[in-house]
């Protein structure tokens, strides 16, 4: 019999070398692929092993953190600044994430390979591993400004502020939020809720609206006209331009109007048949002036214009703009609107503080950003971002033009901005207004919009805003950018003074 | 490990070197117990500082109970060795430290899933755990080595048990058969739908267990009266012996028996394991290959139509085809809606697998508690996690070896029935670990029967420690030296042992 037991013997090896065999294939090959499977709860579990690294603003709040607590996740993420950062910030989730959670999330999570030495130090060391802190461009003071004035309206909008001399973006803020901390809870169910009531929301209080929704610019488009023709070097502030009370449209029944219909007087044209000042068209906003002139210029030109302000481009900053748009446009009629931010034209309330850094940095325009550093975990800067040009869109001289045309439309008694003067505190600023209309036969309530900088003679800050449905720009928007502008400066004077 | 005389006569070649001369002195044939003793402590601390691994991975410091559970574990496995010694001196010296091994371990991993708590949660049990799980598996490793010292002490000789063969034959299929008469209600583990427990008041046995021991004897007490007849060959075909016709009748009943099993009691695992226990028997009994055959296409076809008609067992092969594609859908929950085929707990534990890779995450730190069962069928895979591939691979080695000693024992027996036995009884170990650990990782497919010394359980525990103690009394008798004539010849002889 003993033959026959070491035969058996033999198939009892087989059998444990199968085991052993099929262990190695599924711990030591298959091990990467089944940590990929969707539904492996060890993975995102994992997650929450190491403490991911903050998101602090440009003045060191920090505004995003993981703080450690009891049970299977080891860390928490808490988003101190709840829904006045959450455009910024965006969540984290164990599943998804957005924002800058999103896009620096390699380097949060320490996982990026810029931080594999420190990583292996660490792992040698026994210190367990830790996430790098991004430091953001973002100011505590105009944020928070952007969110409360922005909320105040009680309408859905966006606002941004930029320092148009790096494109660092001060602030960013759009309402309705939400509150990240609601998605960034560890309980399934919590979380299911929210997610919920946030996705199904008629408010959508996940939506971006200051760099992924876009709206019609409204006359605040009238500054990329004005640089299109300045540029041509035919006209400058003072030319003199036809401005009637109602523009006839070639090749259709319709006439380009003024607001309210009325007519565009400087006391010099009281018939509406006459000429005005560009300068003074672009104070009240005359909408018949800058039909005909954007006609006389052709779509072309004011498509390239509209390019080289960041229009039609892709842009991220590190998050992913929306386009703002320029169309391609031949027909005179649909130019003429087009010109004064009607037709397709649509803009993010990011590309309304762009037009206005442009021109407050004299003509160049910098690449908005968002990340000032990437700081390891030992406190060395890992990256530093380097302000760079995206664009350079008008002439020095052309863009003093065009900031004396706005510094008008706040400084002069006649000008559509003009009331925010009193609420500026004596800050100058410069601006234009946009009143927008929309929805089909312009039935919708008109957006209000304003591109603004400030302080005139040495500008520190662009400001955009769109307030949807918000009525008139001097109305609704410009009180908000009054309001970011004021804590901005009040912010740089007091930390001067220290 | 020393090799055995080529012979395989049973004794220690150091110790047999018997002379003619009359005079000389023989040296004694060593028992080796002192060896046992030492591998037994270094058992016993490896156990020891699992325990302490384990306080300090899930809380920071080493467990309270880790001086009384410590202590109350060695003086057990002591006991066991004082046993030994005194009842079966000369037995294989490292069954019983491997053994100690996996009942410490097993201890060790359900303290820690006990812990640990359904989803990480301390104070919330995993289901059919509580928070004195530990204690109770404690209890059923000393009724276990109550009834390895019992069976020593019962049996003397393994040719006692042949006296049995018919009534321990009786006994076993009354075992088995029992779950399948009585309701539901009684013999069904939940959740899964096999039959093959008795459970009273919170109080389950599985006698499967113990049938399969009983029914070991039967067969190996059956086929040492029936060997010759059954190994009478036949016609040739393909150069291949069958037995004749009248033969066939044992190997249909058994066939007939396992199909009983599995399609009443809804258990391929059991099924499995009772008839390739009887095939290799009788292939040692009868060194004839054809049985094998007969007797594997037998099982293979039985089985093929058992997952055709029964859905319990046709499930388990679309599960082990496709473990991930409703991987994500827990059966057990309320909210499930989707056509729900339960891969959710193959696909957990191949998950832990995955997760602990080469090395394993360490005692306490991974997430075995994520896989349903885990603590019983599914224990391997939380040794995989945490022990990694090295953990499970030494865990399958120690198998291994319990396996080859058996085996060992058996060639070095001289009683066919005690051969038959032992050989039955190791291919049985080696069998279930085969089909339990490659169920979990996806090498065959899964059927739900317990990990032998490891899993959660009384009935297995203490029916594997019965194992060990038949194949420690076949060992002891094999390597017992045989009796020495102590003075000149026709003088009286003393006879050792029996």
């Amino acid at each position: 019999m003993n033959r026959a037991l070491r035969r058996v013997a033999l198939a009892c090896l087989a059998m444990f070398l199968l085991l052993l065999v099929n262990a190695n294939y599924v711990q030591g090959f298959e091990a990467g692929k089944l940590a990929d499977y969707p539904g492996n709860g060890r993975t995102f579990a994992q997650q929450y092993q190491y403490q991911r690294g903050s998101i602090i603003t440009a003045d060191n709040k920090p505004i995003a953190e993981s703080k450690h607590v009891s049970g299977v996740f080891s860390f928490q993420r808490h988003y101190s600044g709840g829904p006045t950062y959450a455009p910024v910030t965006g969540y984290d989730t164990p599943y998804s994430k957005t924002g800058i959670e999103q896009a620096e999330d390699k380097l949060l999570a320490g996982t990026d390979p810029r931080l594999a030495v420190r990583n292996l130090i660490d792992l040698v060391t026994g210190k367990p591993r830790k996430g790098a802190t991004v430091q953001l461009t973002i100011n505590s003071a105009a944020q928070k400004a952007a969110y409360q004035a922005l909320k105040a309206t009680g309408r859905p909008g966006g606002a941004v502020a930029i320092d148009p001399s790096t494109g660092a973006i001060l602030a960013l803020a759009s309402y309705p939020s939400f509150n990240p901390n609601r998605l960034a809870t560890l309980n399934g169910k919590a979380l299911n809720k929210a997610d919920k009531e946030y996705l199904n929301s008629p408010q959508q209080p996940l939506l971006n609206r200051a760099i992924n929704e876009t709206f019609p610019p409204g006359s605040t488009f009238k500054v990329v006209t004005s640089s299109a023709a300045f540029s041509s070097g035919k006209y400058n502030p003072d030319s003199r331009y036809s401005a009637p009370t109602n523009l006839k449209l070639p090749n259709t029944t319709n006439q380009l109007i003024n607001f309210d219909n009325s007519a565009c007087n400087d006391g010099s044209n009281p018939t509406g048949n006459g000429t005005v000042p560009l300068i003074y068209a672009f104070t009240v906003s005359c909408n018949t002036v800058f039909g005909g002139l954007g006609m006389k210029l052709g779509g072309s030109a004011l498509r390239g214009q509209a390019n080289a302000f960041g229009m039609n481009t892709e842009l991220r900053i590190p998050l992913k703009v929306s386009v703002s748009n320029y169309p391609r446009v031949s027909d005179p009629a649909l130019t003429a609107y087009s010109a004064i931010g009607q037709y397709n034209d649509t803009v993010t309330p990011l590309q309304e503080a762009m037009f206005a850094a442009a021109i407050a940095n004299r003509g160049t325009l910098m690449r908005p950003y968002m990340v000032q550093k990437v700081i390891a975990p030992n406190l060395t800067p890992l990256v530093t971002t380097q302000p760079s040009v995206l664009n350079h869109t008008v002439s020095r001289t052309v863009a003093g033009q065009v900031a004396r045309m706005m510094a008008g439309v706040v400084a002069q008694p006649y000008g559509t901005a003009h009331s925010i003067v009193a609420s500026l505190g004596g800050i100058t600023a410069a601006g234009k207004t946009g009143t927008a209309q929309n929805g089909a036969n312009n039935t919708g309530l008109d957006d209000a919009v304003f591109t603004s900088f400030a302080p005139v003679a040495n500008p520190r800050i662009a400001v955009g805003v769109v307030v949807k449905g918000g009525g008139l720009g001097a109305d609704a928007s410009a009180p908000v950018a009054v309001q970011i502008i004021k804590a901005y400066i009040n912010y740089l004077n007091s930390s001067a003074k220290r | 490990m020393r090799a055995l005389g080529a012979t395989g006569d049973g004794t220690d070649t150091a110790g047999t070197v018997t002379s003619p001369g009359l005079f000389r002195a023989v040296p004694l044939p060593r028992g080796r117990r002192r060896a046992e003793l030492i591998m037994l402590a270094f058992a016993i601390v490896v156990v020891l500082f699992a325990y302490a691994s384990v306080g300090l991975g899930l809380n920071g410091h080493v467990p309270t109970g880790l001086a009384t559970y410590g202590l109350l574990f060695a003086l057990l496995m002591l006991a066991a060795h004082l046993a030994i010694r005194r009842l079966a001196p000369w037995a294989d010296p490292l069954l019983l430290p491997l053994a100690a091994l996996l009942n410490g371990l097993g201890l060790v991993m359900i303290y820690r899933l006990q812990e640990a708590g359904r989803n990480g949660n301390p104070g919330n049990p995993i289901s059919t755990m509580s928070a004195s799980t530990t204690t109770f598996q404690l209890v059923w490793s000393t009724i276990g080595v109550i009834a390895f010292v019992a069976v020593l002490v019962v049996v003397r000789e393994p040719r006692m048990l042949q006296r049995y063969t018919y009534t321990l034959g009786v006994i076993g299929l009354v075992l088995i058969a029992l779950p399948a008469l009585l309701p539901p209600s009684v013999s069904e583990v939940p959740g899964t739908g096999a039959k093959i427990q008795v459970a009273v008041g919170g109080f389950s046995i599985q006698p499967e267990e113990f049938g399969k021991i009983a029914l070991a004897v039967f067969f190996a007490g059956y086929l040492v009266a029936k060997r010759d007849v059954l190994a009478l060959a036949g016609r040739h075909v393909l150069g291949i012996a069958l037995p004749r016709a009248r033969d066939l009748g044992p190997v249909l009943m058994a066939w007939a028996a396992s199909l009983l099993v599995l399609v009443f009691e809804s258990d391929i695992g059991t099924s499995a394991l009772f008839f390739g226990m009887f095939l290799i028997m009788l292939y040692v009994a009868t060194q004839r290959t054809s049985w094998l055959l007969i007797g594997t296409s037998l099982f293979l076809a039985g089985a093929f139509l058992a997952s055709q008609l029964v859905s319990h067992v046709g499930l388990r092969f679309s599960i082990w085809l496709h473990p991930f594609t409703y991987a994500n859908v827990f059966c057990g929950s309320p909210t499930v809606h989707v056509p729900c085929v339960p891969s959710y707990q193959l696909a957990q534990g191949m998950y832990g697998l995955g997760f602990g890779g080469i090395l394993g995450t360490g005692l306490g730190h991974g997430q075995p508690y994520l896989t349903p069962l885990v603590q019983s069928d599914f224990i391997i895979t939380a040794f995989g996690e945490e022990l990694g591939l090295t953990g499970l691979m030494a865990l399958l080695l120690v198998y291994g070896l319990i396996v080859e000693r058996g085996l060992r024992a058996a060639v070095a027996v001289r009683d066919p029935f005690a051969k038959l036995l032992a050989a039955g009884l190791s291919f049985v170990i080696a069998l279930q670990v085969f089909v339990i650990v490659g169920g979990v990782t996806q090498l065959i497919p899964l059927t739900g029967i317990t990990t032998p010394f490891l899993s959660q359980g009384g009935s297995s525990l203490v029916a594997s420690w019965m194992v060990i103690a038949v194949l420690m009394r076949v060992s002891d008798t094999a390597r017992r030296p045989a009796p020495q004539p102590i003075q000149d010849e026709g003088m009286t002889q003393v006879v050792r042992g029996i």
